[in-house]
């Protein structure tokens, strides 16, 4: 009985060392130093009212490592409207919302993470950079996602989060996260389901040209196309800074 | 109707903003080149901002023209945004009031470095000085707006913030001449009229120092705020101050409340609801704003603890389309009619706003 628990105990860890080890490989894959783009959203709500907003996207490094800053772009009533996040490797990234009708920035504290970004279907916490070492990893059996063979992870955050766990489904074929399911404490269901569509090859990178994230609560869809996707162009060094982000007209 | 441009000219950035607007009352004062908006009363034609915006190195800019700044970092009650001017007549928002002048922001490592000098005073705007907004205890008196002559000189304010982890700080300072008039009541010009006679109130402007310092920490699902702040003046009816608040702010789903209480430690001279921004000291401000599928709502509830009289405002924004919207709003004023707000009771409003951005 003892033998059949260590038995159990050292395969459970060397699954988790697999998970880990599938997301480190993602990583590693997929690393890029910096990307830039224009995204184009359409939130659809249940009732299937549509709204259309746009906004210019900046990361430069990677997973736990990233920084990144959104710019809307459009509508009126959101133009302007900037949004910092500052990873912090195995933590939570420090996020700042920017609001040009109040001039000034707002810290996103770790209750406003599973606030709507700006009227869409992502939370502040959902535009987090996926970081394995934020997560105890577990691997599920395989299953198919968009007609591909993927690794199934299950991931529980490590720190505060609005999501009890996420299964992450990786496409074997080149280890990019294809579909991440999101649920709440005690939920069966997923509450949110995140897609990466059209995945094609740009300037050398696997990368998605169309990101849907489902609301499956509340019923609605926000797609993002990315356009003028581009990677490794320079980023100017304050570009990621808070004075950045205070400036208005700014990207 | 705001007319907004913007566009970059090399590394530099334009931005110009043309205001025109009419009122049916006597807010709006006649066509005339007001450019710093320094007159009682707005002309139909204004230049709301012109700015460009230059970056002198990596992490150093500096901004030339007109121009909105925001220093406090809370909805409430912020002694940081206390040399700023503010638009008391716009029944849409309580907003800030951009300034001529010239701004240097810098930033290095985890410090953030911004100073301003602005060229020229702008004076609060506040509504016309008649009828319900200024009622007075004696029957038969009333108020009519007399002389404003703002000094031509304005203020210098310079701010130093850092971000270590979770915690923000910051530091800064200023002189100058502070935006908020004094009113000063011409007893000796009272005119008689029909049905009484009409005291003119002027306003002056004083000089003022400030020092002031913030804290701010994100403690669980809490961003918890503390300010301090001492002003000096010279001014025998104004005399000095020493603000602090005390704030939390937390998010609710889509939702954030934010709780502030604010007061003066310092005792005040003149009757308090001459003096402003400092009339409802200590006061207590709630706001809770929220986005919803439909738009956003939001309420925001002043009340001023001396007297109990308070302010409660309430809005609701519809997105009709993606480009209109319409936007009730409500404020209501009650309480002891010794107090700032309660004074004002015949002031309170509804309003109904109705928007197209393109």
């Amino acid at each position: 009985m003892r033998v059949l628990a260590v038995l159990l105990l050292a395969s459970t860890a060397l699954l988790a060392d697999d998970g880990r080890q599938i997301l480190k490989d993602a990583e590693a894959r997929h690393r890029s130093r910096t990307q830039e783009y224009e995204g184009v959203l359409t939130v659809t709500s249940k009732d299937g009212k549509v709204r259309r907003k746009s906004w210019k996207s900046y990361r430069e490094g990677y997973a736990g490592d990233a920084r990144q800053l959104i710019r809307f772009t459009d509508p009126p009533e959101v133009r302007g409207v900037g949004f910092l996040s500052v990873g912090k490797k195995g933590k939570s990234p420090d996020q700042w919302l920017y609001l040009p009708s109040m001039k000034r920035e707002r810290r996103i504290a770790a209750q406003d993470r599973e606030a709507s970004f700006v009227g869409t279907d992502f939370s502040y916490e959902d535009l987090d950079e996926l970081d394995e070492s934020a997560f105890e990893i577990s691997v599920e059996p395989s299953e198919t996602e968009g007609g591909q063979d993927c690794h199934v992870l299950e991931l529980r955050p490590k720190e505060r989060s609005q999501y009890e766990r996420k299964r992450v489904f990786v496409r074997k074929s080149d280890l990019y996260v294809a579909r991440v399911d999101s649920y709440r404490k005690g939920q069966k269901e997923p509450f949110k389901r995140f897609l990466a569509l059209d995945i094609a090859t740009v300037e050398g990178h696997v990368a998605a040209r169309r990101l849907e994230m489902r609301d499956l609560g509340k019923g609605s869809t926000t797609v993002v196309l990315l356009e003028k996707l581009s990677f490794d162009k320079a980023q100017p060094a304050d570009r990621f800074t808070l004075q950045n982000l205070n400036r208005e007209g700014g990207d | 109707m705001l007319l907004t441009g913007e566009a970059p000219l090399g590394p530099a950035r334009l931005s110009l903003t043309l205001r025109a607007e009419e009122a049916t009352s006597k807010d709006v004062g006649r066509l005339e080149w007001d450019p710093a908006d320094r007159d009682l009363r707005r002309t139909p034609l204004s230049i709301r901002e012109a700015w460009v915006r230059v970056p002198l190195a990596s992490g150093l800019d500096v901004t030339l023209g007109r121009q909105t700044l925001g220093w406090g970092k809370t909805d409430g009650y912020s002694p940081a945004d206390g040399f700023l001017p503010r638009d008391l007549g716009n029944p849409s928002a309580d907003e800030k009031l951009p300034v001529w002048g010239m701004r240097a922001q810098g930033t290095a490592g985890a410090f953030r470095a911004d100073a301003f000098w602005a060229v020229t005073t702008t004076p609060w705007r506040l509504p016309i000085l008649e009828g319900r907004n200024a009622p007075l205890p004696v029957p038969s008196a009333f108020l009519v707006d007399g002389a404003q002559r703002p000094p031509r000189d304005g203020f210098g304010a310079v701010r130093l913030l850092a971000s270590f982890g979770n915690w923000d700080v910051g530091l800064w300072g200023r002189a100058g001449v502070r935006p908020a008039p004094l009113l000063v009541f011409r007893l000796d010009s009272v005119t008689p009229v029909p049905d009484g006679f009409e005291i003119p109130v002027d306003r002056r402007f004083a000089r003022e120092q400030g020092l002031g310092g913030e804290v701010s920490r994100v403690v669980g699902g809490f961003v918890v705020r503390a300010e301090l702040a001492a002003l000096f003046s010279k001014d025998p009816e104004l005399g000095d101050a020493i603000l602090w608040t005390l704030g939390a702010e937390r998010a609710f789903g889509d939702g954030t409340l934010l709780v502030t209480f604010a007061a003066n430690a310092r005792p005040v001279r003149v009757p308090k609801a001459l003096l402003l921004d400092r009339a409802f000291l200590p006061g207590l401000i709630a706001a809770w704003t929220r986005t919803e599928d439909w738009g956003s709502w939001r309420l925001v509830w002043t009340q001023a603890l001396e007297h109990g009289d308070g302010l409660a405002r309430a809005e609701a924004g519809w997105n009709l389309t993606d480009v209109w919207r319409l936007t009730p709003g409500l404020e209501l004023l009650y309480g002891s009619s010794s107090g700032p707000f309660g004074a004002r009771k015949k002031g309170s409003r509804a309003t109904l706003d109705v928007r197209r951005s393109w």
